[in-house]
């Protein structure tokens, strides 16, 4: 399996006012959310994911195991390309800028939902409304990977073996479809997540409660304890 | 073959080739060390030739088990070839070193590197999965820059100006990670050949020795770059995963349980920086880093960005500095400019006791440009620092005392007389390098394990695996902490050294046993432990062996247990703990026939004098402690303040020699010996060159 990722060109005009929009009404709508729904351009309605992941920058240690327990649980490979969970860091830099935990949001109002032409990107009700691709309907036209409007883009097109080498999407999925989970009862929001779990150090956590949607304070958080500050680190 | 790439990387860098070897060839080896040597075997011919000959082989070695999520497993590079820094000769020898680096070279698809001949330009090289070149360092204008400036310059190069954190294209075809390429790097030391210089890797992961990096400047070589976004494919990933998480619920720290706040060898251990600043850790933001998958970081990256992942020997290089902030700056000099941190910290006190004595200094019998009456400050330790790695006066003028000293303090203490006669400085003890002209680490005359390994070796082991078992009691003593009884100890540990298990007294360090069939033992199971499981497998030194666990069944650690476990879990093989433990067999046979053919006799593997002469002391002056047999019962006993006995520790060669199946007149591995483990070739190259 291989990334191979189309162009992003940047948001349009008229991609760029829908999420406009979406900011300013996400800002007037904060705290626990749990099963409300956005409409879509369509009419229908996109439920709110049951669980999300939330991450503690200042606490992790750079490890990448969970980057690579993601890729090992739905690929059957450890590769840091196909991690749906991208630690981003920098050996020279400062504390806490040298490095960042980018995931899947499961955004509220997911753009790559939205933008899927073929249906194939749902938020799934049988796995708690998680925003999951279909593989079997989609094409690989890269039309969620351009929607999403974050850095890097949480999802990646790749060429999937299981499908002939035809492009499809990824993206996280709390671990709902993972053909190689290891827990018999599997993932997804009732389930076990492969990063959360691999985790030394408890920087990653998952949580029903639906995160402040702007900015990034919602999903970066504070998982640090007494313990941890016994071993020398800040707790705030 | 599950874990593995398939193809190591063969690069001429006279020629200017670049071909593939399969991986499959050597896969008898494993990988790492095994694998290093085997190839070092069948490429240099010729195993008499220095170090700095075109024709010496460095290689770089991944494992099948590195870019995985094996616990402390997933991240280490053994580098192997002929060394410059050992005496009397460079010997074969090996490095390590942790990060980023095998992990990538596995994701861009090789599962080693083996480097060759010498540039005829300055030369770094880019590997971009399967798009290899040789590039010139002009364009770059790396040569000249030290090894931090020189991997900013290479990731620019790699990733381009775009938006940190973004996918990055790697090549035309399109392939994409958001990681930085992982580059090796030499620095001014290097580019200079100093004999101390080394290899860096991100801000903090040196292979110090060997002077490998004197061997890249000489080769012409700055730097290797590597960025990869293949992946590794292993044999049962539900298992691995199972594995991994039953590590973690039965060995690993509790962030919610904590059983330590400090560094602790094996899994137990919380992640905090094994850093051991005179002052202490920092007391500012920082976190914890780690290697690849590794369970708890050792090293911390800090809210000023000095000392990032600087540990162990690099902080504590400049012991006297007068702040922690200084020692930390001059922690970040040694990694900077690429020089030995061992080496650096042995070789500045020796100084500093000959300028004690007004032996150097200037217009002093040893004229020396260094200003003494900085020392403590920075300044002091960027002089020297710089002195060494540009060959001059630390100030960018033409001196001497850089010159000599950038062979090493060894050649430089001959250089300057200081080896002659009754008094000299390695009979004396005021060098303190007790074996192959290389500087000292734990106490070799207590932690006997560390001492043998050493000498029967070609460096300083610098392999822990029974350091608690100093660690520990020596502290607890100092402190008035309880310990526990001795006996149940040595009965967990040596319940777990198959093929050896059951013989306590392999671990008991009185003097009446330092000469022992049992410590013959110790030191054959620890050379054949370390010589797979640490150094082909690459397993952490930091973690690995996991002996004594408190979080553990009974206290006993997964060692034994989990080694095996993952291994399998990956390659799919049916390998048992003592499978590693006889093929470590055969890889320290393997090394020991091209010590041979280097020429090693027996009568070269001797210590120091003052190792027979001087009594062990710690610098803090408190005994050191280690189980033993006291009045007839285990005990914690007092392992410094003695000395080798010449003979008594002749004929522990002799019967070490015995044990091995070797000559006990030479030290060299027997035909018979060899040919048993399928060595035939081996045995055929040593008797053709009249070493059997």
């Amino acid at each position: 399996m291989k990334p191979n990722v189309p162009e992003k060109n940047g948001l349009s005009r008229r991609t760029f006012l829908k999420y406009t929009g979406t900011i300013v009404f996400a800002m007037g709508s904060s705290g626990y959310m749990l099963d409300e729904c956005r409409a879509k351009e369509d009419g229908s309605k996109i439920a709110v994911s049951d669980g999300y992941l939330v991450v503690d920058i200042e606490k992790c240690q750079g490890c990448i195991s969970c980057m690579l327990a993601c890729s090992l649980v739905h690929e059957g490979v450890l590769s840091p390309s196909f991690s749906r969970i991208q630690i981003l860091q920098d050996s020279f830099g400062k504390f806490p800028d040298d490095l960042t935990i980018e995931q899947c949001r499961q955004c509220e109002t997911p753009a790559c939902v939205e933008a899927c032409p073929e249906n194939a990107l749902t938020a799934n009700a049988e796995f708690g409304h998680v925003r999951m691709v279909d593989k079997e309907k989609c094409t690989g036209c890269g039309s969620c990977f351009n929607a999403c409007p974050y850095t890097p883009t949480r999802l990646l097109v790749m060429e999937d073996e299981t499908f002939n080498r035809e492009s499809k999407s990824i993206k996280c999925d709390l671990c709902a479809n993972a053909p190689h989970h290891w827990d018999e009862k599997g993932g997804g929001p009732d389930g076990k997540q492969a990063c959360v779990e691999v985790c030394p150090v408890g920087a990653i956590a998952f949580t029903r409660k639906l995160p402040v949607q702007e900015g990034k304070s919602g999903y970066k958080v504070n998982l640090r304890d007494e313990n941890w500050v016994r071993l020398g680190y800040r707790k705030s | 073959m599950n874990g593995y790439a398939g193809n190591i990387l063969s690069i001429h860098l006279g020629t200017r080739s670049i071909t593939t070897i399969p991986t499959k060839k050597y896969e008898q080896w494993v990988g790492g060390h095994g694998m290093g040597s085997a190839l070092f075997f069948d490429m240099v011919k010729d195993k008499t030739i220095d170090g700095f000959n075109p024709e010496n082989v460095i290689t770089l070695m991944s494992s099948p088990l590195c870019g995985t999520l094996v616990p402390s497993g997933a991240a280490r590079t053994e580098i192997q070839g002929i060394g410059v820094q050992s005496l009397p000769i460079g010997w074969f020898t090996r490095s390590n070193f942790g990060g980023r680096f095998s992990a990538m070279l596995k994701y861009a698809g090789w599962d080693g590197i083996a480097i060759q001949g010498q540039a005829d330009s300055r030369v770094w090289i880019d590997i971009r999965n399967h798009e290899v070149r040789i590039r010139e360092c002009r364009e770059l204008d790396l040569w000249g820059t030290d090894t931090w400036e020189c991997q900013k310059i290479i990731w620019k190069d790699v990733a381009g100006d775009g938006a940190y954190g973004d996918w990055v294209k790697v090549n035309k075809k399109g392939d994409m990670t958001t990681q930085r390429p992982a580059v090796l790097a030499i620095g001014p030391a290097g580019e200079n050949l100093s004999r101390m210089a080394c290899l860096i890797h991100d801000a903090g992961n040196g292979a110090g020795q060997g002077g490998f990096g004197a061997v890249f400047g000489k080769k012409g070589l700055k730097a290797i770059s590597v960025i990869g976004t293949g992946s590794v494919k292993v044999n049962d990933p539900k298992a691995l995963m199972k594995s991994r998480l039953w590590l973690k619920d039965q060995y690993q720290f509790d962030l919610k349980n904590l059983k330590f706040n400090t560094f602790v060898m094996g899994f137990q251990s919380p992640p905090v920086p094994m850093a051991l600043y005179r002052y202490g850790k920092p007391r500012i933001g920082q976190r914890p880093q780690a290697c690849v998958g590794c369970t708890a970081g050792c090293r911390g990256r800090y809210e000023d960005g000095i000392g990032n992942e600087a540990i162990c020997f690099t902080s504590v290089f400049y012991y006297l500095g007068k702040t922690l902030l200084i020692q930390r700056q001059a922690a970040d000099l040694i990694n900077r400019y690429g020089l030995n941190a061992a080496e650096m910290f042995v070789g500045e006190l020796y100084l500093k006791r000959l300028q004690a004595r007004g032996i150097i200094g200037k217009g002093k019998e040893i004229d020396c440009p260094l200003a003494y009456e900085q020392y403590g400050e920075l300044s002091f330790a960027e002089q020297l620092v710089k002195a060494i790695s540009f060959r001059n006066d630390g100030k960018g003028n033409p001196h001497p005392f850089g010159d000599i000293l950038a062979e090493g303090f060894v050649r430089a203490a001959e250089k300057w007389g200081r080896l002659e006669g009754e008094n000299s400085d390695l009979k004396t003890g005021l060098l303190q390098f007790p074996h192959w002209g290389l500087p000292r680490h734990k106490l070799e005359r207590s932690q006997l394990d560390w001492g043998y390994g050493t000498i029967l070796g070609d460096r300083d082991i610098n392999e822990h695996c029974f350091d608690m078992l100093r660690a520990f009691p020596t502290y607890y003593k100092q402190s008035g902490k309880p310990l526990p009884p001795s006996q149940d100890v040595v009965q967990i540990i040596t319940d777990k050294m198959e093929p050896f298990q059951g013989d306590m007294k392999m671990l008991d360090f009185s003097t009446e046993n330092m000469y022992s069939e049992h410590m013959i033992k110790l030191v054959s199971w620890h050379r054949y432990y370390t010589r797979f499981w640490k150094q082909s497998v690459q397993l952490c030194d930091f973690r690995w062996p996991d002996f004594l666990n408190l979080y553990g069944p009974g206290q006993a650690g997964a060692t034994g247990i989990a080694e095996q476990r993952f291994f399998n879990d990956v390659t799919g093989k049916n390998f048992s703990f003592l499978d590693g433990i006889n093929l470590g067999k055969k890889i320290w046979n393997l090394d020991n026939a091209i010590w041979a053919l280097q020429g090693r006799h027996r009568d070269m593997v001797r210590f120091a004098d003052y190792i027979y002469t001087r009594p062990g002391t710690t610098p803090s002056g408190y005994p050191e402690y280690m189980p033993g047999i006291k009045n007839g019962k285990w005990d914690y006993v007092i392992t410094s303040g003695r000395h080798f006995n010449p003979d008594r520790f002749e004929d522990f060669k002799t019967r070490f020699y015995r044990f091995q199946g070797w000559d006990e007149n030479t030290g060299c591995p027997t035909r018979k010996t060899l040919e048993s483990m399928g060595l035939d070739n081996v045995a055929d190259a040593l008797e053709t060159n009249e070493r059997i």
